[in-house]
């Protein structure tokens, strides 16, 4: 889970990973257009909301992660939008802690932009069916990309890589099917009703 | 237009709005310490590894739940016992037991664990047994206790709500200022 709970990294890890969410923040604040402020709260508590709505998958539940979302509609912003998406989690909810939050961000903000740049490759801008192939590939992926840099992270701290990956990315793989349904829905719709929204800056 | 709907209506169909995070609770009878690991869904967490060390990070011993996601441990000093279970994949948690919990029958436990004397009844007669007055009142509390663990752990709507309200808020500082900046 994105969720990793405080005490199980080590602190090298959890530096650079506050390090490199400040540096992303800053970088999505600094190219985030005012107009543009409404779209990133609206991702950030939508996010805030998905990961606490538990579906039923086989033996285990998954929440939705929807961080290939917000990286294709928020580009970099999705970097601040995850970070209080997770931070109102921790305080509110305790679920994640408040110093692995740099870890935990870059664990989805990362995921997510190169589901952006991926969509954005995969779309060149065609018709609503195509948004959603394109948009089922990113959400997936970026489900597994975000699966496969907690297991890193883990394994950085000290834990044998194979078991956490394993671990891990099976109780992804439910998670990567309805989200990749998920973002495709969305972005189908979107690529119908506000194609100028899916178009970067928009 | 019909797949966001259905994609819509999987996602209210899933409440109760709850998300994973390991849970453990525990407990002590006499000095049996027992409990559960679950996820804060509900699912027992089955398989898991888990240590029980003394105050000062002392391995007493290890511990691994069963199918139903219990386990069991048999204290030997009178001491905070501190349970820690990994799931492996960044899920962890922890409980202490106090020494306050543990029966006062038991030897004290190293230097630095605080007691409490040890509450004995005054006057009720010499023949009672405490150790077993103390264990049938928690096998008795026992249910109340894991209903109040998994009570705390629910994800309420209000909370939801005022989380979004606080997204919002912050946003809409963060547009306040920067417009502010922008204007001359």
């Amino acid at each position: 889970m994105a969720h990793i709970p405080d005490g199980v990294l080590s602190n090298p890890v959890l530096m650079v990973g506050a390090a490199v969410a400040a540096a992303g923040v800053a970088l999505g604040l600094k190219g985030l257009d005012p107009v543009r402020v409404p779209r990133v709260a609206m991702l950030s508590s939508v996010l805030f909301v998905a990961s606490l709505v538990h579906l039923p998958a086989g033996p285990a539940s998954v929440h939705l992660l929807l961080n290939g979302l917000a990286g294709i509609v928020l580009g970099w912003a999705a970097f601040p939008a995850l970070l209080v998406a997770l931070l109102l989690q921790a305080v509110l909810f305790g679920f994640g802690g408040l110093v692995v939050l740099g870890v935990n961000t870059v664990d989805m903000a990362l995921p997510a932009l190169a589901a952006g740049a991926l969509f954005r490759l995969l779309w060149r801008g065609g018709g609503p069916r195509r948004a959603a192939v394109a948009g089922a590939v990113a959400g997936g992926g970026a489900v597994l990309l975000t699966a496969l840099m907690v297991a890193g992270v883990l394994a950085l701290s000290g834990r044998e890589f194979e078991t956490a990956a394993r671990l891990v990315i099976l109780t992804h793989l439910p998670l990567m099917v309805v989200e990749a349904a998920f973002t495709a829905a969305a972005l189908s719709l979107l690529a119908r009703v506000k194609p100028e929204m899916l178009r970067g800056r928009g | 237009m019909l797949r966001p709907l259905l994609a819509l209506g999987l996602l209210l169909a899933a409440a109760p709005a709850q998300a994973h995070k390991l849970k453990v609770f525990a407990t002590a009878e006499g000095a049996w310490i027992s409990g559960t690991a679950y996820f804060s869904g509900g699912a027992k967490a089955m398989g898991i590894d888990g240590t029980v060390q003394a105050p000062d990070g002392m391995v007493l011993g290890t511990l691994k739940t069963d199918a139903g996601g219990g386990f069991g441990y048999e204290a030997r000093t009178r001491m905070d016992h501190t349970l820690i279970l990994d799931g492996g994949d960044g899920h962890a948690a922890r409980a202490v037991i106090a020494a306050a919990e543990l029966p006062a029958s038991l030897p004290e436990g190293m230097a630095g664990a605080v007691l409490p004397p040890p509450a004995r009844p005054v006057a009720a007669g010499a023949d009672i047994d405490t150790d077993a007055i103390e264990a049938a009142v928690a096998r008795q509390i026992r249910p109340l206790r894991q209903q109040l663990d998994a009570y705390e752990e629910r994800v309420r709507l209000h909370d939801l709500l005022g989380g979004v309200g606080v997204i919002f808020g912050i946003f809409g500082l963060a547009a306040w200022l920067s417009a502010r900046r922008r204007m001359p």
